[in-house]
């Protein structure tokens, strides 16, 4: 079991630009804090106009400064949005291999298409197309990491054979996931030996049956790149403390004010008749499994929020039902003071990371230990 | 912090809201409706203003126009056409119904007694020719109130169709308090399909939004035909209160 932590980048009002800047800068404080503790990813999306919700519509950007500012952390574009009208998928191989070499082989590339009618209206993108755009841009990318020329002439874009510069550092190329939100997603990650990077919480029972799934069918996979990448991550909020009311108060500011936030965007389902977002997306179904009835504190099930030992308990089902890695959001619209978010890094560092094979040596070396 | 609305109730229910008679009613099922739904972005600086504190606004601001003929309900036959603001209570999606103009005066009554329906009489129009469906919304005094049509008529299936729940500001009069209720009807789908959107006209002031109602960008237009049954209603809440904390159940 592996842990990263997660940015959507949500900026409170009133936007100036002292709190932009103090946003980003407390992200970069976190991401270096998290790397030096043992902490193994650090993963960011893609994002347009989602007020207060994500200013992270630059992920590259934010992303090639986490690589310089940490020395071990893989990084973790996820996703990059498959649509062209977003990234044309050149610009998105060219991109990433350089990201791949400024980081010194550390990149993993999540792919995804986008949920909200706030991005695909503002691109004029059309939702019917976002999943087939998706399947060609993944067959594309690793060829035009691996081949050195490139030619291609396919339903949504083409271009005649060129060198596509420069290639990644990670030979053959770096692991790629996509993101699953989408009911069946997780098979179509599956049947092309794509990571599973579950971006919805979901049940401990429906993720384990979605495991299983996806385990049994990437057994045959087609791989779309050079090597299969059997990998499932999901996605979790995380708030600790050594007091426990402190850690469930505190976390549970953290949940209310995400799921608050979440809910105003314009789901393309919502807006939109169309058989390709059959679900709601991503921000509801996080809202839902979020905003669960919970336990006695009043947080919902499997979510790593309270004291360490609740969230060491929570941590220990994920890895009972085959998840591979856990990536957390720290914070929202920083409802957290940015010290909290520091010490709940530590408390989970010291208190948590050690009792997982993967992360608990690198802990104790970073000063955590049981 | 996120947006919310800030609706100035009282004036907005001065000449825009009339009686509820109770929470407590039976459902009506009404088969066979035909219902053109259009989305459209509307203005994100004046959207606040359209709903009360108890709702948030969708982000992107975005609107509703529904005009749908009930051809056969408990009080005969009946057209209405509403707007509705996008908008959420707590986290869930719902539509702020700004006026709704029914047909006939028995339909707009019992809409109103019964649901709470910010209800007055007009002349509603919806027709589906081979190339578009058309409706037309005028007021009693002939105001022309709104006029969209959905062009490029595309068929799909009802499972791709999501309609959202209604709140409508009302005053019960059981003991004088303005309530925002939630009718959240079920649907079952028949035939339905989208095309493209298109509204024609529009007058804001119609819609009991003063100026500040306007259609900016085209996001959908769907045309479905469905059996709807409007339930007895099982939540009110505050105006003056957010609906997380401001809503209450109807007792069963």
């Amino acid at each position: 079991m592996k842990f990263g932590i997660f940015y959507e980048i949500s900026v409170p009002r009133p936007w100036d630009r002292e709190k932009e800047k103090q946003v980003f800068d407390n992200c970069f404080e976190q991401v270096q804090l998290a790397d030096e503790l043992g902490f193994d990813s650090v993963w960011c999306v893609e994002h347009h106009f989602l007020e207060e919700y994500s200013h992270c519509s630059a992920p590259e950007i934010f992303l090639t400064a986490c690589a310089m500012k940490t020395k071990k952390m893989r990084i973790g574009h996820g996703i990059v949005i498959c649509v062209p009208q977003f990234n044309h998928p050149i610009k998105i191989a060219e991109r990433t291999a350089t990201m791949d070499i400024v980081s010194g082989g550390r990149l993993e590339v999540g792919t995804g298409r986008s949920a909200t009618w706030n991005e695909l209206g503002g691109f004029r993108a059309n939702p019917d197309e976002t999943k087939m755009t998706w399947d060609e841009f993944v067959r594309c990318i690793p060829k035009m990491w691996t081949q050195e020329r490139f030619g291609y002439e396919g339903r949504s874009w083409g271009m005649p054979v060129r060198a596509i510069i420069p290639k990644p550092y990670q030979k053959p190329h770096p692991p790629m996931w996509v993101a699953v939100t989408s009911p069946g997603t997780e098979i179509d990650a599956a049947e092309r030996g794509l990571g599973s990077l579950g971006l919805t919480f979901g049940s401990f029972k429906e993720q384990e049956d979605k495991v299983k799934n996806y385990r049994r069918i990437i057994k045959d996979c087609e791989p779309v790149g050079s090597f299969v990448n059997d990998k499932v991550s999901t996605v979790n909020f995380l708030f600790t403390h050594e007091d426990t009311e402190t850690g469930n108060k505190v976390g549970r500011r953290l949940l209310g004010t995400f799921n608050f936030m979440a809910a105003q965007l314009l789901a393309a389902r919502e807006a939109v008749p169309t058989k390709s977002y059959p679900s709601l997306g991503l921000l509801p179904t996080l809202r839902r499994e979020a905003a669960g009835p919970g336990d006695a504190a009043g947080v919902p099930e499997g979510i790593a929020i309270g004291d360490p030992e609740r969230v060491l308990r929570a941590c220990k089902k994920w890895e009972s039902v085959g998840v591979d890695r856990v990536n957390f959001l720290l914070n929202a619209l920083e409802t957290v003071p940015q010290e909290q978010v520091l010490n709940s890094l530590r408390v989970f560092a010291k208190h948590v990371m050690p009792h997982f094979q993967d992360t608990g040596a690198q802990a104790a070396a970073a000063g955590g230990g049981r | 912090m996120p947006r919310s609305g800030r609706m100035d109730v009282a004036a907005f229910a001065a000449n825009n809201v009339r009686e509820i008679h109770g929470f407590k009613t039976e459902a009506w099922t009404l088969k066979g409706a035909q219902i053109l739904n259009i989305h459209y972005e509307i203005d994100n600086d004046t959207v606040d203003d359209l709903i009360p504190v108890a709702l948030r606004p969708a982000i992107p601001a975005y609107a509703i126009f529904n005009v749908t003929h009930y051809p056969e309900s408990p009080v005969g036959p009946f057209s209405i056409g509403e707007v509705r603001v996008g908008s959420r209570a707590a986290v869930r999606p719902r539509g702020f119904v700004l006026r709704s103009y029914v047909s006939t005066e028995a339909a707009a009554n019992e809409l109103t007694r019964r649901w709470g329906y910010p209800a007055m009489v007009g002349k509603v129009y919806l027709r589906a020719f081979h190339d578009r469906i058309v409706a037309r919304v005028t007021t009693a005094a002939g105001k022309e109130a709104l006029e969209m049509e959905m062009i490029d008529r595309d068929f799909i299936s009802g499972n791709d169709v999501q309609f959202i729940s209604s709140m409508h500001l009302t005053r019960n009069r059981e003991d004088g308090k303005l309530v925002v209720v939630q009718v959240d009807p079920e649907w079952v789908f028949q035939k339905a399909e989208r095309g493209r959107p298109h509204i024609l006209k529009l007058d804001s002031q119609s819609w009991a939004a003063g100026d500040m109602l306007r259609a900016d960008y085209p996001i959908s237009a769907s045309y479905t035909i469905a059996d709807v049954t409007l339930s007895p209603i099982r939540y009110f809440c505050d105006p003056a209160q957010d609906a997380f904390r401001g809503t209450t159940q109807v007792a069963a």
